[in-house]
């Protein structure tokens, strides 16, 4: 039979008084350990709710709605066009062509790109707004933003079809072997994105001007963001500046493996005005992959040894 | 016996008043007093704090009841919110064996823009259910609910009543070992709220522990063995429903300021005897009891009369009976006058807390001059195993199984009367 043990406060708080440190660090390695292990089977018990949870903001997205299904293609599709107007904008100034390789690689990173924005802008106030269930009833509090994720995640697939239709046919992209570089992309960008909604939406249930910053931070992000233009553009300290921007390398990445048909475990040095840009580095994409796993892991963790307040601070 | 399923040892939970920091500007001074290690341990109380639950402790078997009663604001749904996880203790421990299900709020998990039977599996989950699960009883659950014609019907469309059926009928198909229940019954009519506390019934018989908040005694008292009394986060009273039941009735209605005069007059004298004499407030049922009562007048009474009342604990009306109605004739009463009536009556009534009321009236179902329940609390015992709403002083003449037809006639017993 499973046990539930209620919080041992004081039986934690005198491990920490304790004068033999290594008791004490022995002990909080078990707690640590406990709560590790207490955060996973949690969670997997709690996959049928996050399911649940998925499929009510999927069909309320499409019920009673005027765009339907159409919502999915909504977002990529304008962040697009707007791209594919700046960059037509920057060619007639430029007195350059437009390469259609460029209006593709633009296409393929604003979508990872929408999904991410979206999957922040849902996640941050989710614990919010969702207050009734986590001031009455116990369930692990991931699922909430998880969840939010994840709906992103099935309209971005949509969208993913529709680009991936359009680039094999429209651009003629050549199939390579270095697009088997997609699928490692695409999981740490979804880890990535996991990341920062658990760190918002927790930071946004203790200070409610959160998702405010949140929101100037996704409008203006892409300014900081490599969609619309290539990093090497900003010149050889400029690029490396950018590629700070953990999201950066992943959706370069894209760009390079899938459009110009780079391998990843290469370094990339462009030529750009005289100078030699390095426009890819694996250690950008390990950089990004820290974030993404090592992060999720720090946020996951206390994310979840938060848990335990939220409903009083609510 | 087997260990407890529920096992709570002095528990503790403190609150703060007033509002948190919850806005950026106010995280830096919050972190640099916590660096500084200002703030207070853990399990101490800072300024503006308060204990919600202090140094509670109980224990519930499996298939027992435990019912949890006290007012507004005594602990009961901290205590809950701390079993079930939500909250989390400042001192203390609590284990509970097996799989806990908690009942906070019925509707919490629904989704208004969602349809019945979309909710239903959505609140399943939410409260850990497997699909297969739901899948399997979800006819039951339908039917449970009594809402079958509008289940494709968006929630946002039911009434509350609806929404508390549809809600309980989910939760009703849980299997845990433990479940917490909360003031949930209140929104449904009488006949669902019935349906619901069988069910319960038939859950404890499974073996599951339920422990179980309600403001409805009379449900308190059919549902659980043990009731546990808090008053301001404390536990008042732990032990048999009845007894628990019966001093929290007493203290509520002592607690109440009951003014024993108002403009009109004022009771001088209120005296109760019974058979062991004395100012009695103790009964038997059968008991045979005195009332008497003395008014003095502040103002000319025109037409007046003398009623008492009787009140059981849900604030019903027992029993109620007027000089007027008895035979005397009503009285003109002048400023500084007393008057003063007795009855005499046999306490039918079963185990249980009365409160006995005093009025003064015009004449019959007019104008009041004094009225005043619940000045004086009876307390009534049993005395035999007889139960229900009155006492009929009911004795057994006759008990003998009789032949089948064409056998010789034999009786096998009889009883006496007591």
């Amino acid at each position: 039979m499973k046990q539930t043990a209620g919080s041992l406060s004081s039986a934690g708080s005198g491990a920490i008084e304790s004068t033999n440190e290594g008791i004490a660090a022995e002990a909080r390695r078990e707690r640590v350990r406990d709560q590790l292990r207490e955060m996973v089977t949690e969670l997997i018990g709690a996959r049928e709710l996050l399911w649940r949870l998925t499929l009510r903001d999927l069909s309320l997205r499409y019920k009673q709605a005027v765009m339907g299904i159409a919502w999915a293609l909504f977002m990529p599709v304008l962040i697009v066009g707007a791209g594919a107007l700046i960059k037509y904008a920057m060619a007639s100034v430029g007195g350059g062509d437009l390469p259609l390789s460029r209006l593709a690689s633009m296409a393929l990173k604003s979508l990872p790109w929408a999904f991410f924005v979206g999957s922040i802008g849902f996640a941050t106030p989710s614990l919010i707004s969702n207050m009734n269930l986590v001031t009455k009833i116990y369930f692990p509090r991931e699922v909430l933003p998880l969840s939010t994720v994840l709906t992103q995640a099935v309209d971005s697939l949509l969208g993913g079809g529709v680009v991936a239709i359009i680039l094999f046919t429209q651009a003629e992209i050549p199939f390579t072997r270095q697009m088997l570089w997609v699928p490692l992309l695409v999981v740490l960008i979804v880890l990535l994105t996991i990341t920062a909604a658990l760190v918002l939406s927790c930071a946004n249930l203790f200070f409610r001007d959160v998702k405010y910053i949140v929101q100037v931070i996704l409008t203006f992000g892409i300014f900081f963001t490599p969609v619309f233009y290539e990093p090497e553009l900003l010149g050889p300290i400029g690029c490396k500046l950018m590629m700070l921007n953990p999201i950066a390398p992943l959706l370069e990445g894209l760009s390079l493996s899938v459009i110009d048909g780079h391998n990843l475990i290469y370094p990339l040095v462009h030529e750009q005005h005289g100078q030699q840009v390095l426009a890819w580095h694996p250690l950008y994409l390990l950089y990004s992959a820290t974030w993404a796993t090592v992060g999720l892991g720090f946020a996951w963790y206390y994310f979840h040894k938060l848990e335990f307040i939220y409903a009083e601070y609510i | 016996m087997s260990r407890p399923a529920v096992q709570v040892e002095q528990l503790w939970k403190k609150f703060h008043r007033g509002e948190y920091h919850d806005s950026l500007r106010d995280l830096i001074p919050a972190i640099a007093r916590k660096l500084m290690r200002r703030g207070p341990a853990r399990d101490e109380l800072a300024a503006g704090d308060f204990w919600a639950v202090r140094d509670v402790s109980f224990a519930v078997e499996p298939g027992e009841s435990l019912g949890i009663i006290g007012p507004n604001g005594s602990g009961k749904s901290t205590l809950l919110k701390i079993l079930s996880r939500i909250l989390r203790p400042n001192r203390g421990r609590f284990v509970v064996r097996g799989k806990l299900r908690a009942l906070i709020e019925v509707a919490a998990g629904f989704h208004t823009d969602l349809t019945g039977r979309e909710n239903i599996y959505l609140n399943g989950a939410i409260l850990g259910m497997r699909r297969a699960e739901i899948d399997r009883k979800f006819d039951d659950i339908v039917a449970f609910s009594g809402i079958e014609p509008f289940i494709d019907t968006p929630v946002k469309r039911y009434s509350s009543g609806m929404q508390a059926r549809l809600g309980f009928a989910v939760a009703a198909h849980l299997e845990p070992d433990v479940l917490l229940v909360d003031e949930v019954l209140a929104v449904g009519d009488a006949v669902f709220q019935e349906k619901c506390l069988e069910r319960m019934q038939e859950i404890a018989q499974r073996g599951t522990a339920i422990i179980f908040i309600s403001h409805d005694l009379q449900a308190v008292t059919s549902l659980c063995q043990k009731c546990l009394l808090l008053r301001q986060g404390q536990r008042v009273a732990y032990g048999e429903t009845s007894d628990v039941v019966a001093q929290y009735t007493t203290e509520c209605h002592e607690e109440h300021d009951r003014p024993s005069e108002n403009a009109n007059c004022r009771l001088v004298r209120t005296t109760v005897s019974g058979p062991s004499g004395g100012n009695q407030m103790t009964f038997r049922s059968g008991d045979a009891a005195r009332i008497e009562i003395e008014i003095e007048a502040r103002r000319d009474l025109a037409q007046a009369s003398i009623e008492i009342y009787l009140h059981d604990r849900s604030n019903q009306l027992v029993f109620r009976a007027s000089t007027l109605q008895l035979g005397f004739a009503p009285c003109d009463v002048a400023a500084g006058e007393r008057l003063t009536a007795a009855f005499d009556i046999s306490v039918n009534l079963q185990a249980g807390v009365f409160g006995l009321g005093v009025g003064v009236r015009r004449i019959e179902h007019a104008l009041n001059y004094f009225h005043q329940a619940w000045l004086m609390p009876w307390k009534v015992l049993q005395s035999d195993g007889a139960s229900g709403v009155c006492y009929l002083n009911c004795q057994a003449t006759r008990y003998e199984v009789l032949p089948a037809a064409g056998a010789r006639t034999g009786a096998i017993g009889q009883a006496s009367g007591l």
